[in-house]
């Protein structure tokens, strides 16, 4: 009988260490996004996204995390829930760019600095727009 | 008059006097006094969703056990302080008991999470009625076409929130035709604005009011109402840039000062030298002021 040929290797064990955390903090299963794309297509920043949400989920369930963590787009998201609301298998992919943005926020690594907030903004932009943003954006 | 402890929130304390003031003065027209709650703190404007996030939820969470000692309902006018109290809300009322232990721990005093958060939109609708509405207004807005802009903060997370449908609310639309005007239908009225992203990436939060804006005009929309600040912020720099003046544009306004004109509220009291762009031209040429 001639030997099975190798077709792949299923490489099991280490998940990458931040994946569990994603998980943990958000509340989601990665796994359970089948690629719809309903959330890219609702997502009202998706076309300024580096990474958008289905494309950013598909490289979290291939283990690419570090390419998801480094993306602009989990900076990008404005909270407004489309995704989650129209995700047919229940995936809220607002909690896990939050998840991704919290884990690097909690390395101290700010993204927005309050101190560069210009007066002119400061007299005009609506006060839950700073808060919202620091809240977001800062450690 | 019926009273109920209303929760105002930074924004309307500074940036939107005006949402605040015509509402009162709305209400009072309307028999119901929105009677602010005693030493409220910030919600903190957004909902942190980490799951272990805790501390977040501390702010809005205080706010709740005071008011809960002034009345059975919480009233609230601006979007996010409503979405950020009600859910946190909700996410005392679905912890596990250590999670709601280590939470009350940080309240001032006991707090059983018996309070309902409301927005003032609820209150009309239940407490007045369309109908009621119609019978107290003093000048139907006859022929103008307003589009009502949700956005967000109103509709999602629909499961929490349960305000009205998050792809297609009726709410503000029927209280838009309770006062004689016509509302328009319209794709983007759940869409978001941009939101804080106006703090660091403004070019973006434009384009994406823009696209409301567009959406809302393109559909035969005079007028918008809002009942959030930063919407009503971030879509007029969006007009404001768009390079349109006068009766071409669209005027965004609180869905409180279009019900403030129908009721026959005056001019100075409903706080139009507060908005971004200057309304008043617009509603002068259409016989509303
Ligand atoms: S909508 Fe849900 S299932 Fe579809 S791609 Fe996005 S996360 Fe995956
Ligand atoms: S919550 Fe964020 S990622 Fe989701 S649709 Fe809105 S902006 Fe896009």
């Amino acid at each position: 009988m001639a030997e099975k040929e190798e077709v792949f290797t299923v490489k099991t064990g280490a998940r990458h260490p931040d994946l569990e955390q994603i998980e943990e903090l958000s509340g989601q299963r990665i796994i359970d996004c089948y690629q719809c794309g309903c959330c890219t297509s609702g997502c009202p920043i998706g076309d300024w996204m580096d990474i958008p949400p289905s494309k950013a989920i598909r490289l979290l369930q291939l283990g690419q995390v570090d390419e998801v963590l480094a993306s602009e787009g989990i900076w990008l998201c404005a909270s407004c829930l489309v995704c989650g609301t129209r995700c047919p298998r229940n995936v809220d992919y607002a909690r896990v760019a939050e998840a991704c943005r919290v884990i690097i926020l909690r390395r101290k690594k700010s993204m927005v600095d309050p101190d560069t907030v210009t007066d002119a903004d400061l007299q005009d932009v609506p006060q839950q727009a700073f808060i919202a943003a620091f809240r977001k954006f800062s450690v | 008059m019926k009273s109920y402890p209303y929760y105002p929130g930074c924004t309307l304390y500074s940036k939107a006097k005006n949402l605040d003031r015509s509402a009162r003065l709305v209400a009072s027209r309307l028999g119901i006094e929105l009677k602010e709650m005693p030493s409220w703190n910030c919600c903190g404007a957004i909902y942190n969703t980490a799951v272990d996030d805790l501390a977040a939820q501390v702010g809005p969470l205080r706010n709740l056990a005071k008011a809960s000692k002034e009345g059975e309902k919480l009233v609230t006018l601006c979007a996010a302080c409503y979405n950020v109290l009600k859910r946190a809300h909700n996410r005392l009322l679905t912890a596990t008991e250590s999670e709601r232990n280590r939470l009350l721990d940080f309240l001032d005093e006991p707090f059983g999470g018996a309070i309902e958060v409301v927005h003032f939109l609820e209150v009309l609708k239940k407490e007045i009625g369309w109908e009621g509405l119609k019978s107290l207004v003093k000048k139907p807005l006859t022929g103008i076409k307003v589009a009502s802009y949700y956005g967000c903060l109103m509709v999602r997370p629909r499961d929490v929130l349960n305000f009205d449908s998050p792809e297609n609310p009726r709410v503000m639309d029927d209280m838009v035709s309770a006062i004689g005007a016509e509302p328009v239908d319209f794709q983007f009225k759940t869409e978001c604005c941009g939101g804080y992203l106006v703090v660091n990436r403004r070019t973006i939060a434009v384009q994406a009011s823009r696209r409301v804006l567009d959406n809302a005009r393109n559909s035969g929309a005079e007028i918008i109402v809002t009942t959030c600040p930063l919407c009503q912020y971030n879509l007029d720099i969006a007009e404001a840039q768009s390079g349109r003046t006068g009766p071409t544009g669209v005027v965004t306004l609180y869905f409180t000062q279009l019900l403030g004109i129908s009721l026959g509220l005056e001019e100075n009291e409903l706080g139009f030298e507060d908005n971004k762009l200057d309304p008043v031209p617009f509603l002068r040429e259409k016989g509303l002021l």
